[in-house]
């Protein structure tokens, strides 16, 4: 008896287990939204808003990186090989990255689409001749998004001959990595991750990150507030109940009495959980707050906007300003929650391929057009964060090709680490730009934004907020 | 049924077989550390973790018959054990791996309780919810100073450095020089050895008394009971024995990344369920049968972790798989339980048990001798050989 109950167990988890793996088949739009999630949300939505300058002129997307200035530069004393740190890279250069691809089916599904975008850049550098001489080896591990199994996969890209890691996607899985790499001065750039582990400089000099710290985006929204309430304002948490949200959370919470802000309520949602989260929302509707700072992820971001528009429904006098972190800013996210959306604040540094008003501008023509000849055109819009990251570790390499000490492992993350860089579909005016230990980050400038549910476009909100950029 | 060979139990031909096997064995133990790939070290080492893991679940259910959806608890409370230790009051992680499993083992024999009142798929929700309680209350506000809440812990391994010396037997190093990816045999080895602890702790509690009184608990708890087995203490006892085993690879899971938080996979109802089905694959109620199911679980993923495009995908499987955009692994080995349950309900070992008899049949010992072999339908007679 027991032992067929063991079986029938066994049975029904198999069952699930198929049902999860077949579920990555279904690859509509509306499912790959509402899947979409994590940190990786982050990063597509930061490729996903605004409008590209007009001077981006470059076809290739990296003309406009500048020559390393002469600034910070690595000490390969304390690399396991420093000769192989410094050894001249010719001919090809094997590029790795490390992303969930199976698991959990929500998660591979969300990251598929930046796999895609990470590969097809790289194709697209190879085809361009981005890198003259150069060839891009490009290849991407599955972790699936298990730090237990990150070290693995990163492994196998080193045995495989990968000179640099990019874009490895969630902070555990990238933290799981980062004393091996450092060890074997193996640049580990663009980590997908806004974590404020990445500018630990001293401590770690070959590890950058991609994302506008977490910490930044808090920062921003406070101002916001701040301005919108200049007397000061009562102001509810909600927030996914993690490592990514509450680091968030946390950073808002340490500066809100800064900008005269008081927390009135603190709500979580678990990454897992799909149902709308109406006790929270009620919760916070008891303390009348003017405004809600939401930290959701993917599905959550669709859910929590869905049930805080009923329950504005059900008090009518009460209309508080939502601020929602730039994980949801992606229209396709917003556009599948509706009317509950509208009017919502966000921000990004990044242009929205979707907005017909940028479809003309030459950079995302390039893109859409490119992801079209590869047949991804179904999932261009949520693959512009492999994109974008693949062109930040492209041009970075291309800067360490044009310094003075050539192309070698310790000259990219010298280039990394010196790095002045338009991105092809960045905002006007913004700058990717780092400088040694004293500016870490690479992206730390934001436009808020407020979202038109009716036109699923994204308006700005005063000028890009540079005042972060260190 | 007729065999090609038959041989004594417990008789030279036995014997050799038993130390072939065991060299074999050995030879690829040392073989990988110290001439494999860096990345098969790693796979072998996190096969170690699910070895470990499934082998503490099948005593509990292969063996015992109390069914458990909350290992990942136990997995977890070894995970953070170590991590606090080492982060808060810097303690060395092996230091912290006897009293991780101490502490899952009193947590174990804590959780048995309901097990005394209840049983089958009522005693699975109660631990179910255990594996699903355990993140959330991990992220408790009020625990966060301890746990880092969210969060999780840092820099929860060991600090190497360029100056720690190597340590080499008469020139021969086989755990490398602790640093960037050669690491990895230092991790081999610990995985190695936890695994060989678990298993010889099962091994041990299999073939004593115990072990017959949890497989008499497992098919007929009443009878037990009438023959003088101690319901109460014995579920306890192996309910935390479970669970102190359990706690040995989570260790190794925050040493080996140096990274804790209570989302990662294996601390949650995912991990429960992957441990379950490696062991049910290996074949519950042997020995062997949970290092198998690891061995083959982790191969399948290795093997299929490419057939992310219908090309990297091998002509055979095309027609399968092709329209996956993800690796199928996790699909591949659900399909293989399915039909495992139908062809071989024991598993990948009780399969073997079947039909190795057509090979090889082993006449056993005197009644009165044999150990615990009952677990497969016994076609005919099987020896320790083929069972443990």
């Amino acid at each position: 008896m027991r032992r067929k109950s063991a079986r029938l167990l066994a049975v029904l988890t198999a069952g699930t287990m198929l049902i999860a793996a077949c579920s990555s088949d279904d690859d509509n739009t509306d499912s790959t939204t509402a899947a979409t999630t994590g940190e990786t949300t982050a990063a597509t939505t930061e490729e996903t808003t605004a409008a590209t300058t007009e001077e981006t002129t470059s076809e290739t997307m990296v003309e406009t990186t500048e020559p390393a200035a002469a600034g910070w530069a690595v000490n390969t004393d304390d690399c396991i090989d420093p000769a192989a740190a410094e050894e001249i890279i010719e001919g090809t250069i094997k590029i790795g990255s490390v992303m969930p691809l199976t698991g959990d089916s929500s998660a591979d599904e969300a990251f598929a689409p930046v796999k895609d975008g990470w590969l097809a850049y790289m194709d697209y550098a190879n085809e361009q001749g981005l890198l003259g001489d150069i060839t891009i080896e490009a290849s991407v591990e599955d972790d699936q998004y298990s730090k237990d199994l990150t070290p693995g996969a990163v492994s196998k890209g080193i045995d495989g001959g990968v000179q640099v890691f990019s874009g490895i996607i969630g902070s555990p899985n990238n933290l799981a990595v980062r004393d091996t790499l450092n060890e074997e001065c193996i640049p580990q750039l663009n980590n997908l991750t806004g974590s404020p582990e990445w500018g630990k400089v001293a401590d770690f000099p070959w590890t950058t990150g991609q994302l506008v710290p977490y910490g930044t985006e808090s920062k921003v929204y406070a101002k916001q507030i701040a301005e919108l309430y200049p007397d000061g304002a009562k102001v509810a948490l909600f927030y996914v109940n993690s490592e990514f949200g509450q680091v968030y959370a946390d950073a808002f919470k340490e500066m809100a009495a800064e900008y005269g802000l008081e927390i009135v309520d603190e709500q979580t949602l678990e990454a897992t959980d799909t149902a709308p989260p109406t006790s929270q929302i009620t919760s916070i509707a008891d303390k009348a707050p003017d405004v809600i700072m939401a930290v959701p992820l993917g599905i959550g971001c669709v859910t929590f906007l869905g049930a805080l528009a009923e329950k504005k429904a059900q008090n009518t006098g009460w209309t508080p300003a939502t601020f929602i972190t730039n994980t949801c800013a992606s229209s396709l996210i917003l556009s599948a929650a509706g009317a509950a959306a509208d009017g919502i604040y966000t921000s990004n540094n990044l242009i929205d391929i979707t907005d017909p008003a940028n479809a003309a501008l030459p950079n995302v023509v390039t893109y859409v057009d490119y992801m079209a000849s590869i047949g991804k055109s179904d999932i261009a819009s949520t693959a512009t964060a492999g994109w974008a990251t693949a062109e930040n570790t492209v041009a970075i390499i291309k800067q360490a090709m044009e310094s003075p000490e050539g192309l070698s492992r310790a000259s990219i993350i010298n280039a990394a680490r010196n790095f002045s860089y338009t991105p092809a579909l960045g905002r006007p005016g913004v700058e990717l730009k780092s400088m040694g230990e004293e500016d870490p980050f690479l992206a730390e400038s934001l436009q808020v934004l407020q979202y038109d549910a009716e036109a699923k476009t994204f308006t700005n909100i005063g000028d890009l907020i540079t005042e972060f950029e260190t | 049924m007729r065999s090609l060979f038959t041989i004594k139990s417990g008789g030279a031909a036995s014997w050799t077989i038993r130390v072939v096997v065991a060299a074999v064995l050995a030879a690829v133990m040392l073989w990988v550390p110290t001439s494999g790939s860096d990345s098969l070290i790693e796979v072998c080492t996190t096969a170690f973790t699910l070895m470990a893991a499934a082998l503490s679940l099948n005593l509990l259910l292969g063996y015992a018959g109390q069914i458990s959806l909350g290992h990942s608890a136990f997995f977890g409370i070894g995970t953070y054990t170590t991590a606090v230790m080492v982060t808060r009051w810097g303690w060395s992680p092996f230091l912290t791996l006897p009293v991780a499993f101490l502490v899952a083992f009193v947590v174990g024999v804590l959780v048995s309780l309901p097990a005394l009142r209840i049983k089958g798929v009522y005693l699975a929700l109660v631990t179910l919810a255990l594996g699903m309680v355990f993140p959330q209350f991990i992220k408790w506000k009020k625990l966060s100073w301890l746990t880092g809440g969210a969060k999780g812990i840092n820099d929860t391994g060991f600090k190497f450095t360029k100056d720690n010396p190597t340590y080499e037997i008469f020139g021969w190093n086989p755990w490398g020089n602790l640093r960037g990816q050669n690491v990895k045999p230092f991790y081999f080895w610990v995985g190695a050895i936890i695994v060989l602890v678990v298993y010889l702790i099962c091994r041990g509690v299999v073939k004593s008394r115990v072990g017959r009184s949890l497989v008499a608990i497992r098919d007929n708890s009443t009878a037990a009971a009438v023959m003088g087995v101690n319901l109460a203490v014995t579920k306890g006892v192996v309910f935390g024995l479970s669970a102190a085993m359990c706690a040995l690879p989570g260790s190794l899971s925050a040493i080996r990344t140096g990274t804790v938080t209570a989302d990662t996979q294996l601390l949650t109802v995912a991990g429960s369920i992957t441990f379950l089905v490696i062991m049910v694959v290996g074949g519950a109620g042997s020995l062997w049968g949970p290092i198998i199911g690891a061995a083959v679980y982790q191969l399948i993923i290795e093997l299929t972790g490419d057939w992310t495009e219908p090309d990297a995908i091998p002509a055979l499987f095309r027609p399968f798989f092709g329209w996956s955009q993800t690796a199928p692994g996790g699909g591949i080995f659900a399909i293989a339980l399915i039909l495992l349950m139908f062809v071989a309900p024991l598993g990948l070992v009780g399969l073997w048990r079947q039909h190795s008899v057509r090979l090889c049949k082993v006449v056993p010992k005197p009644a009165g001798t044999t150990t615990i072999s009952v677990m497969a339908p016994a076609p005919a007679a099987v020896d320790d050989t083929h069972t443990a």
